[in-house]
């Protein structure tokens, strides 16, 4: 990188590319975690992970070490995770029940919603030593606000409301919940861990990227092109492959994009109208009997294959999960993928969808393990001078907006996702105020 | 513990992880009965795959698929493939119905793994459900439950 100045970060983004050192350079991460990390709408947890008073859930926000708490009074905070004393980590457990945290070095305690209770040997400190200084609590991060049960936070003090920022990505949100016969969902069910060896945003790219599917996962692909069902209640998967080509179902997929670097991949074309097993049936009819038939079908006929909220969470519509993506280096990356259960579904349902993502996104899954190589082996090819740019011209002046959804719309196996969110990228860093 | 020869058990463990090594998945698979399972939990202590994420939880169809896969030419994980070596110890057999020919060994594993000028270790309790069959056994369930299962994971592609 030559430099910081905001035309010069401007001009690593163009329409059509992008340059290595975005993804490579540890200069321009440590200015992310500050312009992207430090100002956008991060999501943080889900409420279900807190659910009683004392619940806390502890992650970082960018490098930044937070703890999310259920307070006495039912609120749910976010606060740093560090003592107001010398700088210790206080929660050193992910998860967990406290009724106060206490930091593990000189014992200063705190309540849940941060503020200092009480110190040992008081009287060594002097007259202005005063407990009510929010200064010397564990400090709520600028703000935070949840939609839904999900819980996102923004270092920044100024910006738009999580409304605004999530825009009509707040209908993917709804898509998921709304499945739910309980009108809520639960990320209780474990997680999925991995880490490799490259930059987040090969990540958040690939999560839009329709074009990789039919090459980088041939191997999940059976001999009628067809990969395995990936659904309750579907006999096969998507039709991946035709006569040895992308198939045509594949090739008609449409991403949109919308807000600063958000953008969704239309449904897969799969057995709506046929799918059904004793299990997907019996959650029908739960709806059903909930919501009323006609909002029973509206709800199953899925709008979402998958959508990214920029910069760090995914929902994903097809076996539904919420994947998260956390950098730790400029090269290093962990993504944590959170099985969704929908309350008041049946159990045997719920589990059909746990056991299925085992299959796509565990750390030994069979999907994401292909894309895991190609981020590794896209991190180490762009150490190399062969060229100092990456190309994302795929589509490029195909996009049409979209009077329905209110965005752009485009095929998905183009690359204007991706391009979208370089754009975004272009003008969180290029911004200094 | 039940007063059974350890020894039978113990050279079948060995046998089973010379297969894996082996990349003979076709071969491993076969040791499981119709209805076995291979189960490595993501959780410490997790009480069922049933309702909770697992790194492996796959039944005999499931297991093929990932074989298909593990021998498919665009495996981009496996391109090169890893090269593995199991050592099982510490192998006691914690039940025994001798009448129905049912057992339960206990044992300790790791696995030394080397891909691309990388190499790392899985360590870990494994627990075998054991039939008798002829001379030999098969195995109804197996579950290794990692000493760091719920940490994150570089890509995994064979079976531990």
């Amino acid at each position: 990188m030559d430099g910081t100045a905001p035309s010069q970060l401007r001009a690593l983004v163009t329409p059509e590319r992008v340059h290595r050192s975005v993804y490579t350079d540890p200069a321009l991460f440590e200015l992310e975690m500050a312009r992207i990390w430090g100002r956008a709408w991060i999501y943080v947890g889900h409420e279900s992970q807190v659910k009683s008073p004392g619940d806390f859930f502890s992650t970082r926000i960018g490098r930044q070490p937070v703890v999310m708490v259920r307070h006495s009074d039912g609120s749910v905070r976010v606060l740093y995770n560090r003592c107001g004393h010398r700088g210790a980590m206080v929660v050193a457990e992910e998860s967990g029940h406290a009724d106060a945290f206490t930091c593990c070095y000189h014992g200063w305690r705190y309540d849940t919603d941060g503020r200092l209770l009480s110190v040992p040997l008081p009287d060594g400190y002097g007259d202005g030593f005063d407990l009510s200084d929010p200064a010397l609590g564990m400090v709520p991060v600028a703000r935070a606000a949840s939609y839904r049960g999900f819980v996102f936070a923004s270092l920044a003090a100024d910006g738009p409301d999580l409304k605004a920022f999530l825009g009509h990505m707040a209908t993917s949100l709804d898509d998921l919940v709304d499945r739910a016969p309980d009108g809520a969902i639960a990320l209780d069910a474990g997680m999925h861990r991995y880490v490799y060896r490259g930059n987040w945003k090969l990540q958040v790219e690939n999560v839009l990227d329709s074009y990789h599917v039919p090459f980088s996962h041939a191997s999940t692909v059976n001999r009628k092109g067809e990969q395995f069902s990936r659904r309750e209640g579907d006999r096969t998967g998507a039709k991946v492959v035709a006569q040895k080509k992308t198939s045509d179902a594949w090739k008609g997929r449409r991403s949109y994009v919308t807000g600063p670097g958000h953008g969704w991949t239309s449904n897969t074309a799969l057995d709506d109208g046929k799918r059904s097993s004793p299990s997907f049936d019996a959650y029908r009819k739960t709806l059903a009997d909930k919501v009323g038939a006609a909002r029973a079908d509206e709800i199953l006929t899925p709008q979402y294959h998958n959508s990214m909220i920029y910069p760090n969470i995914s929902i994903m519509g097809l076996n539904m999960h919420v994947r998260v993506i956390k950098p730790l280096a400029v090269d290093l990356t962990e993504v944590t993928i959170y099985p969704v259960r929908l309350l008041g579904a049946p159990d045997e349902f719920n589990s059909r969808n746990i056991r299925l993502l085992n299959v796509t996104h565990s750390a030994a899954s069979f999907v994401q393990t292909d894309d895991l190589e190609a981020f590794r082996r896209a991190q180490e090819g762009l150490q190399s001078q062969q060229s100092d740019w990456v190309d994302i011209s795929r589509g490029l002046g195909e996009e049409r907006p979209d009077t329905k959804y209110n965005a752009v719309g485009e095929l998905a196996t183009h690359e204007m996702a991706v391009r979208a969110q370089y754009q975004a990228w272009a003008e969180y860093m290029g911004r200094t105020g | 513990m039940p007063d059974v020869d350890r020894e039978p058990f113990e050279l079948f463990l060995i046998l089973e992880a010379r297969l894996l090594d082996g990349r003979r998945f076709r071969d491993w698979r076969d040791l499981f009965t119709e209805d076995g399972y291979y189960w490595v939990p993501a959780a410490p202590g997790q009480e069922s795959p049933e309702d909770s994420a697992s790194l492996f939880y796959d039944d005999r169809e499931l297991m093929q698929t990932r074989i298909d896969r593990l021998e498919h030419p665009r495996i981009h994980i496996q391109t090169p493939p890893s090269r593995t070596v199991h050592l099982v110890s510490n192998v006691t057999v914690e039940a025994a119905d001798e009448a129905s020919g049912e057992y339960t060994v206990a044992s300790n594993m790791m696995m030394t793994e080397y891909r691309l000028g990388r190499q790392r270790l899985f360590a870990g309790r494994q627990t075998h459900a054991l039939v008798r069959a002829g001379n030999g056994f098969r195995i109804r369930s197996k579950r290794v439950d990692l000493i760091n299962c719920d940490s994150a994971f570089e890509a995994m592609a064979v079976p531990i």
